[in-house]
């Protein structure tokens, strides 16, 4: 490309971020393409593209992954619970969570994944799972709401999708496989795979889970939920059996868990309001 | 010697302005941090509703009691809001500005519902992901029900009601 293409591609990218708006890059596209440049047009469109992967992720693309990271979620747990008033159950108390929480204004769903090992995830836009096996180690729906407070935050800290802009800027790639989810979707393919690795298989950073221990904790206490009993299910959960130990790739080190929770309680002055729920947990969930 | 009567009353107005300017510069505004709340005539849970606000609405402090914010609606309404409702700094909301121009300069139409997924259904990007990825009908029936499902606003009230939580705790 000549150094006066360059240029112009430069300058009319300042002016389209000056402007905010991407109408001016198919603008200048156009024009370039009209007056018989096809190499300036190009430029101006890798250009825009190298920018448009550098900026954040917009929520209708992050719907997108959300709802193909929550297939995979699902074909790779065998299915999900069919049991109307247990799942609306759930979905309640993540209402009730997800309300106060620092991103309260996306739709937040659970689903019961028809699996015994214990285990919760959180997609991108608000797509929750947990375990049928983990539902059987919660014992009152302050803990339940503890669970579900530290997968919304994974949503509304937006981890997965920092994972996924992350890995593409560590391996050079300028063009976000995400605009072509339509298009190019053997490239959108990829991204979500390796976001679905990252989540079931090798889990988020210790840094990420902690974050989501100690935000979810405030977003479950902000409801009024006791703040002690997230520290009960996770020393419970320290010390599982068998099949169980898949908790420990994906959310590993749970003794600096409960510390951070515990030291987050003291500095934020979280209450132990005594408000467990445990007889409305029992009744909604004695058929899991 | 008493100022000319023009001058006086210049002085009053500017003092009658400033005074006006320091009132509204000084009143602290909260805004809504929840998806919807309530605005009730007293600082109970049992007072009657006197009005609703939705997620980002700016309001301005009146008052404060324990967990209650005695607030002003940019309409000029009055009531008291739950605190932990509020934030006192602009919640910037899902889609902010950035992620808003790289979602238009990456050109995504990715959220377009397919004709075959309905009006609820998975969009093309993922419904694209489930052929490739060959995810079975039930998988993608269970993701589509997922997406779709939906609790009015007026029974998680109920629920946190029932339960005693948020502004109902006893």
């Amino acid at each position: 490309m000549r150094s006066n293409h360059r240029l112009a591609a430069t300058l009319i990218l300042l002016a389209l971020g000056a402007a905010g708006c991407a109408e001016i890059q198919r603008a200048g596209e156009d024009i370039a393409r009209k007056s018989g440049n096809p190499r300036l047009a190009g430029a101006i469109h890798g250009v825009g593209n190298v920018v448009g992967s550098l900026l954040p992720i917009g929520y209708e693309e992050e719907v997108s992954i959300g709802q193909a990271m929550a297939l995979q979620v699902v074909a790779r747990y065998g299915g999900v619970v069919d049991q109307p008033e247990l799942v609306r159950y759930v979905n309640l108390v993540a209402r009730a969570v997800a309300n106060t929480s620092d991103r309260p204004d996306i739709p937040y769903r659970v689903a019961i994944l028809e699996h015994d090992s214990i285990n919760a995830f959180a997609a991108p836009a608000g797509y929750i799972f947990v375990t049928r096996g983990l539902l059987k180690q919660i014992r009152n729906e302050a803990e339940l709401a503890a669970v579900l407070g530290h997968e919304i935050a994974h949503v509304s800290q937006k981890h997965i999708l920092d994972v996924i802009q992350r890995s593409k800027r560590l391996a050079g790639v300028t063009e976000a496989g995400l605009s072509y989810a339509t298009s190019n979707p053997a490239a959108f393919k990829t991204v979500i795979d390796g976001a679905v690795k990252k989540l079931l298989d090798e889990g988020l950073d210790q840094e990420k889970e902690t974050e989501a221990d100690v935000v979810g904790e405030v977003f479950a206490t902000r409801v009024g939920y006791d703040a002690e009993a997230y520290v009960g299910l996770l020393a419970r959960l320290r010390e599982p059996k068998g099949d169980d130990r898949a908790l420990f790739k994906t959310h590993p080190n749970f003794s600096a868990r409960i510390e951070a929770v515990q030291n987050t309680i003291q500095s934020k002055h979280l209450a132990a309001t005594g408000v467990l729920l445990q007889e409305r947990f029992v009744r909604m969930t004695k058929r899991v | 010697m008493r100022p000319p009567r023009m001058l006086r009353v210049a002085l009053i107005v500017l003092g009658v302005g400033l005074f006006a300017w320091g009132a509204e510069a000084w009143a602290e505004t909260i805004y809504v941090q929840a998806r919807t709340a309530q605005l009730r005539a007293g600082k109970t849970s049992l007072d009657a509703v006197v009005g609703n606000v939705k997620f980002g609405d700016a309001l301005e402090v009146v008052g404060r009691d324990g967990n209650w914010v005695e607030v002003k609606t940019s309409a000029g309404a009055k009531g008291w809001i739950f605190a932990n409702k509020t934030a006192s700094s602009k919640p910037s909301g899902t889609n902010d500005t950035l992620a808003k121009l790289g979602q238009s300069m990456r050109g995504g139409d990715a959220s377009a519902t397919t004709a075959s997924a309905g009006a609820r259904g998975l969009d093309k990007a993922s419904e694209g992901y489930a052929n490739r990825a060959g995810v079975s009908a039930r998988d993608r029936d269970a993701v589509d029900r997922m997406t779709a499902y939906q609790i009015p606003d007026q029974e998680v009230e109920e629920f946190l009601r029932e339960g005693g939580l948020g502004e109902y705790a006893k």
